[in-house]
């Protein structure tokens, strides 16, 4: 018997005694931890923060004709059966109604997503390209990104920015948002477009933004800001922080680094001083990368983000 | 073997099922640990609030999985040797930590990649004492199978990683054994990885009878965008080796 295989047996006599003492402890009525379970209904989502209603042809039929429109404008599989939902999603902090492709045995071909308003928010191929299929050009890519784009109803304008995709080949095609001229992070519209020349997938996110400032703190007063900050936390150890570029952007608040904020519900996109800093020191064994946002109206420290 | 390993389970469970209503909780092993204490105030001045969240978040999820019990540790537990003495009958890992890919023992240009163990709470978190390194992984592994191993650190994902193969998986994305690693290819934001980590889990277990595969929760994330990347040389990536066809449960 090979070393793999007896690790194996091992592992199994391990699980399987698992199983035997569990049998023991529930005929003996004794209490165990409770465990989350699988439903009977397959539209069950068990990830807190998530919450599902399903959608019905019959009573949502507009839902249905945009997802069938969008499905067929960017090429998508077509399933024996569609199943619709509407889903409160709590990580993506949005709302949106959600149809899938499924095949005879209920396993996911394709799905589309609309925000209320009944715009595509994501449009999602499950299938694999050809690995034999012609890698393509970048320009052929977003010449493709764009007629998907504009088949499906999203507006995507000016020039977009093209990647090689390294891990799923093809290319990424993406438009950052921005607005009043800065910067909106992490909001774009993107599209991949796979090796064989088709769209993997389509994206749009789009956040609310809150009123743009009356008046905005300078650069100056908000390095005062970030400054204070880094002699606030590495104040008495060996770290210290070197501010490696500061700009402004539309940021979401979070609680990166307040811990009384976690649950909440963060309000509109701000206007900030994003901050980044490289720990030197200690903190550097852990830590690559700080990022501050200082509220760009009124200079107080909003969220951010750690690169570990 | 597998057969065998397939049919033992199977009437273990079977029998166990006739009386038992948390049988299941004990089958299927798993560990969560998630390093915190290298992120708090006192080493950073602040405390980040990422590690919390994806702990808990992979907790639960792992849990929906059928993974049972789900043990590991947030914080000060999650030792190496913790991780080390744990492993073994492990069927699902998630670490959540600082990772990388270093130089292994005999040197350039071989690799032996590493996640760093929350280093307590009286110290910081130093390489040199804190490293969990692949090949360690692999001695305690003892040559056993994973079914879904996920690195929710930086670079781990990276081609050159030597991680997965503590595990035993291959990197390849045509395995046909019922596994799945997923990682991130560079330095990566934490606010990233929640997001991409959020849409993971919540489409693999949007589905309670299990009909969808990893892979597919994988496309999904990468999927749905909106990933800040750190810079123009790291930008956001998540990877994947294993089964495509494989829906993440244990067994």
């Amino acid at each position: 018997m090979s070393g793999n295989k007896f690790t194996s047996l091992i592992k199994v006599l391990l699980t399987g005694s698992a199983v035997v003492l569990g049998l023991a402890l529930s005929a003996g009525q004794l209490t165990a931890a409770s465990m989350t379970t699988g439903a009977s209904d397959p539209d069950r989502v068990s990830q807190p923060g998530i919450s599902v209603t399903a959608l019905y042809a019959d009573s949502s039929p507009d839902v249905f004709a945009r997802a069938k429109a969008a499905r067929d404008a960017l090429g998508f599989p077509v399933g024996t059966k569609r199943s619709g939902r509407h889903v409160q999603d709590g990580g993506r902090k949005a709302a949106y109604d959600e149809v899938s492709e499924v095949d005879s045995a209920g396993r996911p071909l394709a799905l589309t997503q609309f925000d209320g308003t009944g715009r595509l928010l994501a449009a999602i191929r499950f299938d694999s390209p050809s690995t034999l299929a012609s890698k393509g050009t970048p320009d052929a890519a977003a010449r493709t990104a764009q007629r998907g784009l504009i088949a499906s109803g999203v507006p995507a304008s000016g020039q977009p920015e093209i990647d090689a995709d390294s891990i799923a080949g093809g290319w990424n095609v993406h438009w950052d948002r921005t607005q009043g001229g800065y910067r909106v992070r992490g909001d774009e519209t993107r599209v991949h477009v796979r090796q064989d020349g088709r769209i993997q997938s389509v994206a749009r996110v789009q956040h609310d933004l809150a009123p743009a400032p009356a008046r905005t703190v300078d650069r100056s007063t908000a390095t005062t800001s970030v400054s204070r900050q880094l002699h606030t936390w590495f104040a008495g150890k060996e770290s210290v922080a070197g501010v490696v570029g500061m700009d402004l952007e539309w940021v979401q608040p979070n609680a990166a680094f307040d811990a009384g904020k976690l649950g909440t519900t963060p309000g509109p996109y701000r206007l900030a001083w994003v901050a980044n800093f490289k720990p030197s020191g200690p903190a550097a064994q852990s830590v690559s990368l700080i990022t501050l946002y200082v509220d760009a109206e009124d200079g107080t420290v909003i969220g951010g983000d750690v690169v570990e | 073997m597998k057969r065998a390993q397939t049919l033992l389970v199977s009437v273990l469970l079977a029998v166990s099922a006739l009386g038992a209503s948390t049988q299941a909780t004990l089958a299927y092993p798993a560990h969560v640990w998630s390093s915190s204490d290298a992120f708090s105030l006192r080493c950073l001045g602040f405390t980040d609030t990422y590690p919390q969240q994806l702990y808990s978040i992979a907790t639960s999820q792992m849990r929906a999985l059928g993974y049972s019990p789900v043990g590991g540790a947030l914080g000060a537990g999650f030792t190496r040797s913790a991780f080390l003495d744990n492993v073994f009958p492990d069927y699902g890992v998630y670490v959540h930590s600082h990772g990388d890919n270093y130089w292994a023992a005999s040197g350039y240009p071989n690799v032996d990649s590493a996640f760093l163990q929350d280093p307590g709470t009286s110290r910081c978190a130093d390489y040199t004492q804190d490293a969990v390194r692949s090949t360690a992984i692999k001695t305690a592994t003892g040559g056993g199978p994973f079914n879904l191993v996920i690195m929710s650190t930086c670079k781990l994902g990276s081609s050159s990683s030597s991680m997965p193969n503590g595990f035993q998986i291959a990197k390849v994305k045509n395995a046909t054994r019922r596994e799945f690693y997923l990682g991130y290819v560079y330095s990566t934001y934490d606010s990233a990885a929640l997001r991409f980590e959020q849409a993971f889990w919540s489409y693999l277990n949007g589905d309670s009878v299990h009909r969808r595969t990893a892979y597919q929760a994988f496309t999904y994330a990468v999927g749905i965008g909106g990933y800040e990347a750190v810079d123009g040389s790291n930008p956001f990536q998540p990877n994947w080796w294993g089964n495509p066809n494989y829906n993440g449960t244990p067994g």
